[in-house]
């Protein structure tokens, strides 16, 4: 195989192995959003005695960045 | 593992199996944790990589022995199918890493599997971190040599948005690049090779364990248990294969990031 100039592969193989790379980075984008986000929700929960509000909108801020992150950095 | 099956039967069977299993003593006494079977395993590992590799490639032919031809298919395959394919010409020069980085793994993920071995170093978090860790140093510094470590940061952390939302992305960028990727990199292959391990205990050591039951109803299951063990072990063979190739694969595609001229 690495002797002989071998033919390309089908692009099936590539466009299998670019698309768990896309998906390991959507969800790592995803999740990443609403833990960091989230996370500063809950400290600010925490400093200003808001009982889980603060979180809740971190989380749902978060997860909005990470679409969009998502978006733009996938070229969907 | 024919006579520890006999110890089982006549002793009560330590089921179910616990944590412990994965804290095995010491070869000799006095040297825990630095001579464990896990530590002996990793040095055969790299003594097999290093033998097989010399041996094939010690006389190459033309038209390549079966030592040439498989060495010279694993590592053509680690060239042309993920470092070309993924990084372009450029990623040729981490081919090499990336065809020891599979055949440790594989190999290691298999000793999983052999009878009398039976465990892998990567069922314990220690070895996948190391494999993590090595990973992570590499995509950061082929960038930060590539970029200086300023526009390296810029280009990892400030992605193409208008500024008013670069507060809320930054840090998530930072999250997912810098802390996510090498922790998600050794849960996976660590957690995939822990259960499985633990899967193939439950259902070996649970069939003893139907078998050693008082009721008469009870003991056939034993069988059912067996069979179900047998069938999870080759789910096990394509799990070895699958994350040995996952973990390569996301090594790559992270050096490509780091490398990559725009997103």
């Amino acid at each position: 195989m690495a002797g002989d100039p071998t033919p390309k592969r089908p692009r099936d193989d590539d466009e299998a192995a670019a698309g768990a790379n896309q998906g390991w980075a959507a969800v790592s984008y995803l999740i990443g959003g609403i833990l960091v986000w989230g996370f500063a929700g809950w400290l600010v929960d925490r400093w200003l005695d808001t009982g889980g509000i603060a979180t809740a909108i971190g989380a749902v801020l978060g997860a909005a960045g990470g679409v969009y992150l998502i978006v733009r950095r996938g070229g969907a | 593992m024919i006579s520890q099956a006999i110890v089982h039967l006549r002793d009560p069977i330590p089921f179910p199996p616990s944590v412990e299993e994965f804290y095995p003593p010491p070869l000799i006494a006095g040297t825990y944790p630095w001579l464990t079977k896990f530590t002996l395993l990793v040095w055969v590992a790299v003594g097999l990589i290093i033998i097989f590799f010399l041996v094939a490639y010690r006389n190459p032919q033309m038209v390549p022995t079966k030592r040439q031809w498989i060495a010279e298919s694993i590592y053509g395959f680690a060239r042309e199918n993920i470092a070309k394919e993924l990084i372009g010409t450029e990623g040729v020069r981490f081919a090499p890493y990336f065809a020891t980085l599979f055949c440790f793994i594989l190999l290691t993920n298999v000793f999983g599997l052999i009878p009398g071995i039976q465990i892998s170093p990567n069922s314990h978090i220690a070895f996948p971190v190391i494999l993590a860790v090595i990973s992570y140093v590499l995509f950061n510094y082929v960038g930060i040599r590539k970029y200086g470590f300023v526009k390296y940061m810029k280009h990892s952390l400030i992605p193409p948005a208008p500024w008013f939302i670069l507060p809320l992305l930054i840090p998530i960028e930072f999250f997912s690049t810098f802390i996510v990727r090498p922790v998600t990199l050794a849960l996976r292959l660590f957690a995939n090779l822990f259960a499985g391990h633990v899967i193939l205990l439950v259902f070996t050591l649970g069939g003893f364990a139907l078998l050693a039951s008082s009721s008469s109803l009870i003991k056939p299951l034993s069988v059912l248990s067996w069979a179900l063990a047998i069938a999870l072990f080759f789910l096990e063979v394509l799990v070895a294969i699958l994350q040995a190739y996952v973990f390569v694969i996301l090594t790559s595609s992270y050096v490509q990031g780091a490398l990559a001229e725009e997103h």
